[in-house]
């Protein structure tokens, strides 16, 4: 139900409240009652607010409510936002009035906010029970649901689909991958009754799925590589695949979507030594924004309401929200549960350089940090009389608890250089500088007179280096160890820390020798004047350094650098270096663990809900709820809300899987109906021509990403590399799946954006549009065209055309061709060869541009790829 | 051989719905705004009865039809161009402050910037008064002063209604979306108005797209569709016949009409599907816009192609002298877009940084060289365009970012300046001969008739007959200043 149903009719109903619905109820109805006046009955215009009655019925000019719409006094005007009403509007207010302010009857007030049927918790509904002439068989809880209804509107189910194009439609779906001739051939020649599920459950243990379906969930969680200035970060964090890889191998162990949850909101603060569920965090790193923090943290509350609770949360920044029942004081209060965080860079592998690799993962470094109300949302005016303490909506916290612990990290949390791991890493860099130099040693022995007495002093000072590096690095980790986990050991611990400086100042003067030595050697081979002045010069500085480094040799103290194992990034552009160095705090807040319980409450109204309703959208087509994040009053109610609430208490009871619930649609006789319309009752098409009530599937244009794996997983050229650091746009030539291509706003793979690759700030639902680019894509491109050849070679060979032809359909299509399709195939065939002296059909791919014509075959397989049944899942 | 010399498909039943029979014949007068309605409508929500997608007409009488969108990225000195300040040669070198204008610089009026990136080397207060780095002189009857590096737009300046009081909010280059969109860049990101006017009108040519981009974007301001969609960017185009489009040529050679064999197969195979499906609106669209693409394939290279053009138009854009060869080829191509029905073009001048006229230091060779290349062609476009009867139906927009500062950055630049700039708009209905609003004597903050961005989409979309409310989408609330104030004072009665 909407939340102002009204019928068609009167003028009133047509003209007047439709106006004041839109124009007024926001501050004048149940939300809010401003100036004690409602306006959303007659009656309550009539017993008015504070200033008296709204209306005089018979007198409009004589009516408060006139006065007020009518003024032309800004302030005085209504609504004081936005246009003035327009004339037609006022018009149809005063004759209304004038005319006696008729109600029609049994006029009910508008809805409690509070009681929108999606703030209320799901209750699992009583499947309905089906009397069906044609099904024997009990009904599929989804079939009975939808069933209900395409009775009461005369609606008949269409039939189910060719096994064949079922095979296509659940490959594609799950894995993103069409299904190979063989799996097709095995699927038609398997009769038994399980022949569906086995195949269901074949695919959802692929790895393949957890590719599929984390780009799918991608999308929703607003997945973006860094992007900025040149090499300088604004947005996102580098190496954020680890967080991808992370969403991907979740999906494929079929983790629960309540521990995904946790993890993306929280994992610093619930797991803080576990670097593997620590990648999750990447979901706050992503959000990271260099220049603006009340950006980045609108954008944290923003995405992560609409996309986990479908709640405009928005909307509320300025002012209070128009429909749902969110203050602007809440808005900040969300804020204030996100305002202690900033994100970090943790050391990962062997990798001891962050640029090259590490995870980007969020932690709270602020944990004093206020937040203050922005007066009508403008960051420049901040209410700075009051602190906002963190909390979630009043509305939703009444079922919800939502409580806040802070959390004591440990010291390897603290202090990552004591990880066992990032000690290894230091560990064996050094070893292996160790052992160059040792081999270098070596090679001198043999060489000994061609070199230089101080070449030879260069090699063995390298040797040095490696050796005190490698006796630093267990030195300075054994003195982390005392320092921070406050460890005890026989010797002396004071004298542990003095040698792990000692150690340090040592490796100093090796280096600062190094440094002096090879500035002398190369000023002894050079001829150039010019370039013999510049190198004097150099190496009197590092002379100076040298005998600095000397100099502190000898000074006392224990104070040595610990072990690195994270940097924290820049707060903004204008945090200094030395803030970006201080400590991590030793605790947490605990408020993003409180948030993460809230929202995988099991009473919490809406996560199931709106969880179920993602993934319906994607294996049906079309989402329940169409507006997916937007649950709110001004959302649009779902088509089927039993369906919707019998799902999401399933999910929740199953454990949260995702995976059961896939099994669970797929085994629907819905997701094996056709998704033709031909034998279509009239009956049916009279009624529901926008098959709002699924008589029949959707067809589903491919994502950009399965069209391109598509292509090269039919020419076998796919390779099926897990994860991993993103491959660079430009390289256009990889064969890895499409979701691993860097994918910012700034950089995107060419051909992904010609076929609506996902808008990295807000995706919750796919666009597929349909431009002539498209066409070109397919037609012209290097890919498509090199890919059609292999596809022909790839094929068996056939006994004729026409056996090449019927292959040709089944294994781009998924069908099997008419007659006719066959004939205007094979005429093209036959005109394509005379009319071509072109290449012979086993022609070599190649990937020389514009090298050579396309033989008929390869541009027959190429028409198939232009075909509108292969970029869709029919 | 031809499609039409193969047998039917359909056999003796005859096609199942009419529109398989247009796609026979090919387009039959179907707006391609009738082809992407069911993509519009999925923006929406169906619960809004009172909502309907546009019909890809206009809400009333239009008096243009397109739209050239010249923008200079990286930001115009004003005052050295469209709205001379000869004070600045009086105070040369002196303080701000030490002039009888110190109060241009009183904090209250310097609010309007919204900081980006806070503590930038660039967007920031110069205090000390630059001179003019060129003359200046009176252009047509109208007598209007602009400055010695646009003689050729100022033998125009008869039919250009120049508008000196433009203002904006970010002071870096983030403007430039700011421009395109009305929205400062960290509100997000929204539909630019050639979107706007993409999605609100049909098409005026089936064999083109509708909404077309030239030269350097940069990569903040690359796309324009945003919420209203991909299928609303602008698709970029070179002025290169032989491979004007992303896709545009095959990459194996075509021998004959093999592709053209190919593309009639893809639409019979398609018909043939849509005996199996119909009532699939998909379907259908991707039928059409596959004869789209095959039409675009020749209709693009031949509009760029400049053959039958008479060596006097060449010479008139420029296009026989290197400095204005490249602007006057996108000049030429536009207005052969125009003639034969392209919406909206728009052609951003100067790449590199954050936009070749962004002249914090060198600011006088940097705007000689600029100007020198794109003032010609400008002047060409609007002659050409008059003399064959365009400019009554064509809006030419010259646009940028922000101005420049009045006081001088390093020894001889000027920095990005939002308080006041000018831009100028020309034919479609609008008003020639005529000045519209002012800066103060510095040329530092508008003061006269002052004008948001949005107010010059507000003229463009009035003269083609839109209402910018008619097309706002549910769930997409727009502000009052996204939708700006037509500047009626320079359209033509």
């Amino acid at each position: 139900m909407s939340p102002w149903a009204i019928a068609e009719g009167t003028d009133y109903e047509k003209n007047v409240k439709t106006v004041l619905a839109e124009r007024c109820f926001a501050c004048h109805g149940a939300l809010k009652q401003e100036a004690g006046l409602r306006l959303d009955t007659v009656a309550l215009m009539t017993q008015g607010g504070d200033t008296g009655p709204a209306i005089v019925p018979g007198q409009a000019k004589e009516s408060l409510i006139w006065s007020r719409i009518s003024s032309t006094d800004p302030d005085l005007r209504m609504p004081p936002e936005g246009e003035p009403l327009k004339q037609s509007q006022l018009d149809a207010i005063s004759q209304w009035i004038e005319t006696g302010a008729q109600a029609p009857p049994k006029e009910e007030p508008e809805q409690d906010p509070e009681k929108h049927w999606s703030f209320q918790p799901p209750v699992r509904p009583a499947v309905p029970t089906i009397h069906s002439t044609t099904q024997t068989d009990e009904l599929h809880p989804i079939d009975a649901f939808l069933a209900e209804k395409q009775m009461e509107a005369g609606v008949a189910p269409v039939d189910l689909v060719d096994k064949r194009l079922w095979l296509r439609r659940v490959t594609l779906d799950l894995i993103g991958l069409p299904p190979t001739v063989a799996e097709q051939t095995a699927f038609l020649e398997d009769d038994s009754p399980d022949a569906r599920i086995r195949v269901i459950d074949r695919l959802l243990e692929s790895p393949q799925y957890g590719e599929r379906w984390g780009r799918h969930w991608m999308d929703i969680w607003r997945y973006s590589d860094w992007w900025g200035l040149g090499a300088e970060v604004r947005n996102s964090q580098k190496h954020m695949w680890h967080w991808r890889d992370w969403i991907i191998e979740s999906l494929n162990q079929d983790k629960g979507y309540d521990q995904m949850i946790l993890e993306m909101l929280a994992a610093d603060e619930l797991y803080p030594e576990d670097a593997s569920k620590l990648r999750a965090t990447g979901y706050l790193a992503r959000q990271y924004f260099k220049f603006n923090r009340t950006t980045w943290m609108d954008e944290t509350i923003e995405h992560t309401f609409k996309g986990m609770l479908g709640l405009t949360a928005n909307c509320s920044k300025c002012h209070d929200h128009k429909y749902d029942p969110i203050t602007q004081e809440n808005y900040y209060e969300l804020r204030a549960i996100f305002e202690p965080y900033q994100v970090r860079m943790d050391l990962t592998g062997d990798e001891l350089d962050l640029q090259k690799d590490g995870i980007p993962r969020a932690f709270d470094c602020n944990l004093d940090a206020p937040t203050y109300v922005h007066i009508r949302g403008d960051e420049r005016n901040p209410k700075t009389d009051k602190a906002i303490e963190p909390k979630v909506p009043g509305f939703l916290a009444s079922t919800v608890p939502f409580v806040i612990h802070s959390v004591e990290l440990h010291a390897r949390a603290v202090f990552p250089g004591l990880r066992e791991d990032v000690v290894a890493a230091y560990r064996k860099r050094a070893l292996l500088q160790q052992k160059a130099a040792a081999a270098a040693m070596e090679a001198l022995e043999k060489d000994l007179e061609t070199k230089s007495t101080l070449e030879r002093e260069i090699v063995h000072l390298k040797k040095a280096i490696a050796d005190q590096d490698l006796q630093a690095i267990e030195l300075r980790h054994a003195a982390d160890r005392i320092r921070f986990l406050g460890e005890r050991n026989d010797s002396n611990s004071e004298q542990v820390l003095a040698e792990a400086a000692w150690s340090m100042r040592q490796l100093a003067v090796l280096q600062a020798d190094l440094g002096r030595k090879e500035l002398e050697l190369q000023l002894s081979k050079e001829s150039d004047d010019k370039k013999k002045e510049e190198l004097s010069k150099k190496l009197k500085v590092s002379t100076q350094q040298f005998e600095a480094a000397q100099m502190k040799l000898e000074s006392i103290g224990d104070d040595y650098p610990s072990l690195i194992g994270s940097e924290k990034t820049a707060e903004s552009n204008v945090e200094s270096e030395e803030s970006r160095k201080r400590p991590f705090p030793n605790r947490s807040t605990g408020r993003r663990t409180a948030l993460a319980r809230w929202i995988v409450n099991e009473k919490n109204p809406l996560t199931a809900r709106v969880a179920v309703n993602h993934i319906w959208a994607r294996h049906f087509g079309a989402p329940l709820v169409p507006t997916v994040f937007d649950f709110g009053r001004k959302g649009t109610p779902p088509t089927h809300p039993e369906l919707l609430d019998w799902l999401a208490v399933e999910l929740m009871e199953s454990g949260w899987s995702m995976k059961h619930m896939h099994r669970l649609m797929l085994m629907s006789s819905l997701y094996a109906r056709t998704s033709s319309s031909r034998d279509a009752t009239p009956d049916t098409l009279r009624s529901d021509r926008d098959n709002k009530l699924y008589w029949r599937m959707n067809p589903i244009r491919m994502e950009s990403q399965v069209i391109r794996d598509s292509l090269l997983s039919l020419a076998g050229e796919l390779d099926t590399t897990l994860g991993g650091p993103s491959i660079p746009v430009n390289n256009t030539g990889s064969k890895r799946r499409s979701l691993y291509y860097f994918h910012s706003k700034n950089e995107r793979n060419k051909l992904l954006s010609v076929f609506d690759d996902a808008n990295v700030l807000d995706c919750y639902r796919r666009a597929s549009s349909i431009v002539p680019q498209q066409a070109l894509a397919l037609e012209n491109s290097e890919l498509a065209q090199e890919l059609a050849i292999k596809i022909v070679n790839q094929m068996e060979p056939a006994s004729s055309d026409r056996d090449f032809i019927a292959g040709a359909f089944r294994k781009v299509l998924g069908y099997e061709p008419n007659d006719q399709e066959v004939s205007l195939s094979l005429r093209f065939l036959q005109v394509q060869k005379e009319g071509s002296p072109g290449p012979s059909d086993t022609e070599q791919a190649s990937n020389r541009s514009n090298a050579e014509s396309i033989s008929p075959k390869a541009a027959f397989l190429l028409a198939l790829l232009n075909h509108n049944d292969f970029i869709t899942i029919r | 051989m031809t499609s039409s010399q193969y047998v039917s498909p359909f056999g003796k039943n005859g096609p199942r719905r009419a529109f398989l029979s247009d796609l026979g014949m090919g387009f039959t007068g179907l707006a391609l705004g009738a082809m992407l309605a069911g993509e519009r409508k999925s923006l929406g929500s169906p619960s809004d009865a009172l909502w309907s997608p546009p019909d890809g007409k206009p809400h009333f009488a239009p008096k243009a039809k397109s739209v050239i969108w010249l923008f200079m990225n990286g930001g115009v000195s004003h005052m050295e161009s469209f709205d001379p300040k000869p004070m600045l040669n009086q105070f040369a070198d002196k303080s701000i402050s030490e002039t009888p204008f110190a109060d241009v610089q009183s904090p209250e009026k310097l609010k309007l910037a919204r900081v980006t990136v806070i503590d930038d080397a660039n967007g920031q207060q110069r205090n000390k008064i630059y001179p003019l780095q060129v003359g200046f002189k009176k252009y047509g009857e109208a007598g209007i002063e602009l400055s010695d590096w646009v003689p050729h737009i100022g033998s125009c300046a008869d039919d250009i209604a120049f508008v000196r009081s433009m203002w904006t909010t970010d002071d870096n280059h983030g403007a430039q979306t700011q421009f395109h969109s009305g929205r400062h860049m960290l509100d997000g990101e929204f539909p630019t108005l050639g979107a706007w006017v993409h999605y609100g009108l049909g098409t005026l040519n089936e064999n083109l797209p509708q909404f077309l981009s030239m030269g350097t974007r940069e990569y903040w301001n690359a796309r324009d569709g945003h919420y209203l969609g991909p299928a609303h960017d602008a698709i970029p185009i070179r002025v290169d016949p032989s491979n004007p489009l992303e896709y545009g040529a095959s990459h194996r050679k075509i021998v004959g009409d093999s592709q053209r064999l190919g593309f009639d197969l893809v639409r019979e195979l398609n018909q043939l599907r849509a005996v199996e499906y119909p009532d699939d609106p998909v379907l259908e669209a991707r039928i059409r816009s596959y004869e789209l693409a095959f039409r675009m394939q020749a209709s693009i290279p031949e509009t760029l192609r400049f053959t039958d053009e008479t060596e006097s138009t060449l010479n008139m854009y420029g296009i026989d002298a290197p400095e204005t060869k490249e602007f006057g080829m996108q000049m030429l191509a536009c207005r052969r877009f125009v003639e034969r029905g392209v919406r909206f073009i728009q052609v951003q001048h100067g790449g590199g940084g954050a936009g070749a006229w962004d002249a914090h230091g060198g600011l006088k060779s940097n705007h000689t060289k600029n100007f020198q290349a794109v003032d010609k062609p400008i002047a060409g476009l609007l002659k050409d365009l008059k003399q064959r009867g365009l400019l009554e139906s064509t809006i030419v927009v010259f646009a940028t970012e922000f101005g420049r500062t009045p006081g001088t950055q390093g020894s001889d630049g000027r920095d990005h300046h939002i308080y006041g700039f000018s831009v100028w708009m020309a034919g479609g209905g609008i008003r020639g001969g005529v000045v519209h609003g002012a800066t103060d004597e510095l040329g530092f903050h508008a003061v006269e008739d002052r004008h948001y961005v949005t107010d010059i989409h507000a003229t463009i979309l009035k003269q083609l007959g839109l209402d910018s409310r008619k097309l706002e989408i549910p769930g997409r609330k727009r502000l009052d200043i996204d939708h700006g104030v037509p500047i009626d004072a320079i359209i033509a009665s």
